[in-house]
């Protein structure tokens, strides 16, 4: 929502684009087949159209709107995520525009109880967190695509229906210039959290909805805070409202607070409460004199709510169409980009021929693990931010003071931001190696090792399966090169990495200090074979040449 | 030597429990509840000079910002 007077797209700092209705094929009454189908433009939909295209995959994406989102909502973007940006060659805006931070501080009672810091070092290219606004998300992903020719986007363009049999999907499309029906092989639902798509399957969401509601409201201020995640719980101004600050680029601060049990939603959101509440925050706790502007709010409820199943035949849902999860801890849009790459990259491989349908089965335990995880831990964080009875009210407030002084509750006060999900228990994982002692274990993602001055491991990997290959000068027994070109040549998209502790050897990354063979547990002869996605899908501390077949056939969705 | 600690992970089930079971007490029995478990737990610490520094710890923590 935006102050009276403004229209939806009238931000005090982002020019919304206008995206014409272009005329498709199918209006003039061609046939066209299209291999994959996106629904929703949103930062999930076109990531993971960018995924299929980065492995030679065309796709159409549509959308109803004829701009971005209307407001900044998810501004949180992880490592991880920056990383699979990275992948798709768009992380360069990201990084330029968006504010990186590494740490938080929580008040009780006005009082700087706790600093958190999340995991850095200079091993790492990307922050743990950046944050940025949601228009900017979408608008670089979209120009990204724009300029993709294996991307067709469709604005203006909205889904009424879909149907699908054996041998595809069949989609109801509505435009300015008439209805028409699109065929195609497949189908990526990422239409968010009131999914036509999910509807027209007459699939629903199921879980929990917390009671807490949040308002979250943008301002205009500028003030030299450092960019720093700020919950405030029991300030004097507003004593029963747990608050949180985030710093957005373009001088705009982000609010959430929390209503009160007994306040009536649809008044908080009139725009004459708004003002009066962000008034008390910005100059009784955030403790600021300057002016600010009001530049947009909304209204949020925590949910624990997914699909039973991600995958429905030739539909695949990705997103907020396949799970909601509370505000805290910046889960939404991160596991949604890391649906579209796992949805994404599978599909390709599918569709290349490289691996049968099968493959596919395997996302919907992958992904859907991720949220049954992030919702393990959403109940503790929503009785810690939103205590839903006096009891837990009680014991937030015990647990804040003690942590004051004593390290040993702190953690309570540590806000469990996103960390990546591993797929150990997926069908696609090998068994680990229980050789190693160190580095990521299969179904975890790859850690990243810094090679250089602007130079990092992560930079070097190729477009599919990556096998990292640990040795002293760049060595690689001929058996296990005859093994990889054949399997090159059977048409798997395998890229070999050799690390090496010495230079010398053309073409490989040297280790130059010893930390990325020790964040690996590697010793000459080591491997990992890494997904497209980075996950590592086995790993070796002594590879024989003939484990390779087998732990690529799994890793495919084979038997 | 240290003496021993609860671990966090039990700390928090902790933490639930007592949430829940201040839930089914009437608000004026707080204080009361509380009060006798802090004896019943002091009376399974061996060392006195532990629970007297818990007290402190308390004592601090009840005055911030009040």
């Amino acid at each position: 929502m935006r102050p009276a007077g403004r229209a939806e797209t009238d931000s005090l700092y982002f020019d919304y684009p206008h995206f014409p209705f272009v005329r498709p094929p199918e209006l003039e009454g061609q046939a066209v087949r299209h291999r994959v189908a996106i629904v929703g433009a949103g930062p999930v939909g076109v990531t993971a159209a960018l995924e299929l295209a980065r492995h030679g995959i065309v796709s159409v994406v549509l959308d109803d709107k004829a701009t971005v989102n209307d407001g900044s909502r998810a501004i949180c973007i992880s490592r991880h995520s920056l990383e699979i940006l990275q992948q798709l060659g768009v992380d360069a805006p990201f990084e330029e525009k968006g504010l990186g931070w590494t740490q938080g501080r929580t008040y009780f009672r006005d009082r700087e109880i706790y600093r958190f810091q999340m995991p850095h070092s200079d091993q790492e290219r990307f922050y743990p967190m950046y944050n940025l606004q949601q228009q900017y998300i979408e608008q670089f992903l979209i120009d990204q695509a724009t300029e993709s020719a294996l991307v067709e986007m469709r604005w203006q363009s909205a889904v009424t229906g879909v149907s699908q049999d054996d041998g595809g999907v069949t989609l109801e499309v509505s435009t300015p210039e008439g209805d028409y029906r699109l065929e195609a092989d497949y189908l990526l639902a990422a239409d968010g959290a009131r999914s036509v798509v999910r509807k027209a399957f007459d699939l629903s969401l199921h879980g929990e909805a917390y009671e807490g509601r949040y308002v979250i409201a943008d301002v205009r201020l500028r003030s030299d805070f450092p960019t720093e995640r700020r919950a405030f719980f029991h300030s004097h101004a507003l004593p029963d409202t747990t608050i949180l600050v985030h710093k957005q680029p373009d001088d705009i601060w982000r609010i959430d607070y929390q209503l009160g049990p007994g306040e009536d939603p649809e008044q908080a959101v009139e725009e004459a409460t708004i003002r009066e509440r962000v008034e008390l925050i910005v100059r009784e706790v955030m403790q600021e004199s300057g002016d600010w502007e009001l530049e947009w709010w909304s209204l949020y409820k925590a949910h624990t709510l997914a699909l039973d199943d991600y995958r429905h035949g030739r539909v695949l849902f990705i997103g907020d169409s396949a799970h909601l999860v509370p505000i805290f801890g910046v889960r939404g849009l991160n596991n949604g980009l890391a649906d579209a790459a796992n949805a994404g990259w599978k599909l390709a491989c599918v569709l290349n021929g490289q691996a049968p349908d099968a493959l596919l089965d395997s996302y919907s335990p992958e992904r859907r693990g991720a949220t049954l995880d992030v919702f393990a831990n959403a109940g503790k964080s929503t009785r810690f931010m939103t205590p839903p009875t006096r009891g837990y009210a009680l014991m937030r407030d015990a647990a804040l003071a003690l942590a004051f002084h004593n390290d040993y509750a702190s953690g309570f006060a540590n806000p469990r931001q996103v960390t990546p999900y591993t797929y150990a228990d997926s069908p696609l994982t090998l068994a680990d190696d229980a050789a190693f002692e160190a580095g990521p274990i299969p179904g975890a993602p790859l850690i990243n090792r810094r090679l250089g001055d602007n130079d990092f491991l992560l930079d070097h990997l190729g477009t599919g399966f990556n096998l990292l290959h640990f040795s002293e000068k760049g060595e690689v027994e001929p058996a296990l090169q005859q093994r990889i070109a054949a399997l090159q040549a059977q048409g798997n998209d395998l890229t070999l990495l050799r690390v090496t502790c010495a230079p010398g050897a053309e073409g490989a990354l040297v280790d130059p200090d010893g930390r990325l063979f020790a964040g690996y547990g590697a010793e000459p002869g080591t491997a990992y074979l890494a997904r497209p996605d980075r996950h590592v899908a086995a790993r070796w501390k002594t590879l024989e040449s003939a484990a390779l077949d087998h732990a690529l056939t799994i890793a495919l969705g084979g038997e | 030597m240290t003496a021993p600690t609860l671990p966090f992970a039990d700390l928090e089930r902790v933490y639930e429990r007592l949430a829940e079971t201040l839930d089914t007490l009437p608000e004026a029995q707080e204080s009361h509840f509380l009060a006798q478990l802090a004896l019943a737990l002091a009376h399974r610490v061996p060392d006195a000079d532990r629970v007297m520094a818990a007290i402190e710890e308390a004592r601090e923590g009840a005055s911030i910002g009040s």
